[in-house]
């Protein structure tokens, strides 16, 4: 059968009509110059240095659970992808599923903290921000939500300080970084870190964005902008698409030499699977975790594999582990519709199970 | 007129026209040849109309848009010139990958000779989709330095001067000599690297016209039938990326890769070298020193940071004793009046442990 049914008289009426929805948007897009993100309200509790720890309002008729939850993002991009917008916010689902939710973010490193490591970032800043909550609350242990690198750091941070932790949720993260089907994995390689991180210092946004871009060139630079004339005369789903838009390239460069030492010992060396890892004074091992563990993963996630979170499965000297998958990218699994309504939920009903 | 008119109703208006016009003129032209690019002269009127309007985050994010519309109604353009002159499709199609294929050895052979195609055809310019990764790499070599991005692109690395450049200086300048000749030396080899990098998507671009050629054969076989320029550009941009996503994962892309940015580090760490021999020469500080500073202070602010905490923990221990102290039950009132005495007591015990000690020589003595 022929294959093409396209005319020209077809072509030029496809060209009118995106012409059409090109002209009707655009006054959207010219006025769309402010883009909000982070839309629930919260209250800063401790500050250090860049860092702000903060804590989320709760609804007023919900009831909170006991043991607060402190969300770990990466340092790779900014948290507030957790809570984009009123309809496509994990804290915010998190809060209607009765957690006390509490956010580290990181902030934008500069020159001047090029020299700090994983351990200032993880036994440091990390360790006291569980410190001020455990106060706050007077609790020995509270719930920790990683993200992405973040759930490496938590994953990290739980095996060395295994008495402050009363339950760990994993999301996207990355245990195993050699599966075969590791992009990133796979590029970094052959790159000489050392040489990367004494030149540049910090690693910068650009740097990142370029490698993330790599990843799929042609559906992300290229593709997505066709798409995007479909909302355009939509302004809500245009602020929706824009707000992504600059999530994407709110890049914060990263710490030299923390990058120096996560890429060495996990992208190279796999640290988790192999051993070795050395974070200050303090060995991470996986098998020191036992607390209960809920491991979150997105099938269709081309950064994190889903083979590289259920690594994790093995791993842990937990006796309660438990894997939740998700039909999804890295990032539909905080923004997509279907996603609000499983994950955060689900998190919330495995947490109250552990927490009474 | 209100800004807001003109893009609602005028400009749209205008539009209309444009395109009707250019419906009656491809109907007619069935078999006659087609208008040139009418789709590219609209695009880059229309834009030059708007942008000097719209704000710094509108202009980039449409600059990119208008690239992609481009090579989006490029391809039907290409496919429509072909079928053309054949009333079979897959000879259409057929014709269409080859001259992708052509285009593609052009590109590789202009790499080498320094001498990239120049046409302005449609195809070639579609072809210039796979120069993406390339733009990406370019703009983010761009936005790390005061070069522009394909500053070294078309420097042509020749044996002789590496030669050259191996040559160990003489004389009074021969240490700065070797300064400038290792700076020289890393552009060379970025230069080079560039180009394997380069010659590597070359490559990829064939790759990809074959698999939308496989592609167009498994739409026409199940019978299903593409009827946009929206659909063939979808068809061409998975073919690509399913391409590009088996090849970048092959252990050859990985060692380009790691060279391109190794060879890129090795020259900028050069250009710190030269920058700061000569902010040393201008009595100011250097990137080196500040790297020690920062990292000194680092060590500093860790060390104050531990003993603050630790400071904490003994204010915290010492409330504690404290409130222990102040809740233990208090003494009867007879052991209060007592109290001298236990003083006395208390006086007399350490004369008794002095005793005992003095008396321990004698003992052992004994």
């Amino acid at each position: 059968m022929q294959p093409f049914n396209m005319r020209p008289d077809q072509l030029a009426e496809e060209m009118l009509d995106y012409s059409r929805k090109l002209g009707k948007g655009v006054e959207n897009l010219l006025n769309a110059d402010k883009i909000d993100a982070g839309v629930t309200p919260k209250v800063e509790v401790y500050r250090e240095d860049k860092l702000r720890l903060y804590r989320y309002e709760s609804p007023a008729d919900v009831v909170q659970s006991s043991v607060p939850t402190l969300i770990v993002y990466a340092l790779v991009n900014r948290p507030y992808m957790t809570d984009l917008q009123e309809n496509r916010s994990t804290v915010r689902n998190l809060l209607a599923a009765g957690q006390d939710v509490y956010l580290v973010d990181w902030g934008y490193p500069d020159e001047a903290d090029r020299a700090l490591t994983m351990d200032d970032y993880i036994n440091g800043y990390l360790d006291r921000c569980v410190d001020v909550i455990r106060k706050r609350h007077k609790l020995d242990k509270i719930n920790l939500l990683g993200i992405c690198q973040g759930g490496a750091f938590s994953l990290c941070y739980t095996s060395m300080h295994p008495d402050k932790v009363k339950n760990l949720v994993t999301m996207v993260t990355p245990v195993d970084f050699k599966t075969p089907d590791n992009m990133l994995s796979a590029w970094v390689q052959h790159m000489d870190i050392d040489l990367l991180i004494d030149t540049l210092g910090n690693v910068p946004g650009e740097l990142l964005n370029w490698t993330f871009l790599s990843l799929k060139p042609f559906s992300l630079t290229g593709q997505k902008y066709l798409s995007m004339v479909d909302v355009l005369e939509d302004e809500d789903k245009l602020k929706n698409f824009l707000r992504m838009e600059k999530w994407i390239f709110d890049s914060p460069d990263q710490a030299g030499e923390t990058f120096r030492q996560f890429t060495k010992d996990f992208y190279q060396q796999n640290g988790f699977l192999e051993g070795g890892v050395k974070i200050g004074d303090r060995q991470v091992d996986l098998k020191n975790i036992t607390c209960p563990v809920l491991n979150i993963y997105a099938e269709q996630d081309h950064l994190v594999p889903p083979d590289a979170s259920r690594a994790l499965r093995d791993l842990t000297g937990s006796k309660d582990y438990t894997e939740l998958s998700f039909p999804g990218g890295h990032i539909g699994i905080y923004v997509s519709g279907k996603a609000q309504k499983e994950v955060p939920p689900a998190i919330g009903k495995w947490l109250d199970e552990r927490t009474k | 007129m209100s800004e807001s008119a003109f893009w609602n109703e005028d400009w749209m208006k205008i539009q209309q026209s444009y395109w009707e016009n250019w419906t009656n003129m491809s109907r007619k032209a069935m078999g006659m040849e087609p208008p040139k690019s009418p789709l590219e002269n609209a695009m880059d009127h229309w834009w030059q109309a708007v942008s000097p309007s719209a704000s710094d985050l509108s202009r980039d994010f449409m600059g990119k848009m208008m690239e992609q519309t481009k090579s989006y109604f490029r391809l039907a353009e290409g496919y429509f010139s072909n079928a053309q002159d054949s009333n079979n499709w897959l000879d259409a199609a057929n014709r269409t990958v080859a001259d992708m294929q052509s285009l593609f050895s052009n590109s590789l052979e202009g790499v080498y000779n320094g001498t990239e195609f120049a046409g302005d055809d449609a195809m070639h310019k579609m072809m210039a989709f796979w120069e993406m990764p390339m733009d990406n790499w370019q703009r983010m070599v761009s936005s790390l330095s005061l070069m522009p991005g394909d500053l070294l692109r078309n420097i042509p690395h020749q044996d002789g001067l590496e030669r050259f450049l191996s040559a160990p200086g003489l004389g009074y300048m021969r240490e700065e000599e070797g300064q400038y000749k290792k700076l020289t030396h890393a552009v060379v080899n970025y230069q080079r690297n560039l180009g394997e990098y380069m010659k590597f998507f070359s490559s990829l671009g064939l790759l990809a016209a074959n698999r939308m050629k496989e592609k167009v054969q498994e739409v026409a076989e199940s019978g299903q039938q593409i009827d946009s320029a929206r659909g063939l550009y979808d068809l061409w941009v998975s073919s690509s990326e399913e391409v590009y996503g088996e090849q970048v994962m092959t252990p050859e892309y990985a060692k380009i890769h790691g060279s391109l940015v190794n060879s890129l580090m090795k020259l900028k760490q050069r250009l710190g070298h030269v920058v700061d021999e000569t902010l040393g020469g201008l009595n100011m500080p250097t990137r080196r020193e500040l790297r020690t500073l920062q990292d000194r202070l680092q060590e500093s602010r860790r060390e104050a940071k531990a003993m603050r905490a630790e400071i904490e923990l003994l204010k915290e221990q010492m409330i504690e004793l404290r409130s222990m102290a102040t809740t233990q039950p208090k003494p009867a009132v007879e052991e209060v009046t007592a109290k001298p005495k236990a003083t006395a007591k208390k006086r007399a015990t350490p004369k008794k442990k002095a005793a005992i000690k003095k008396a321990q020589p004698k003992a052992d003595a004994s």
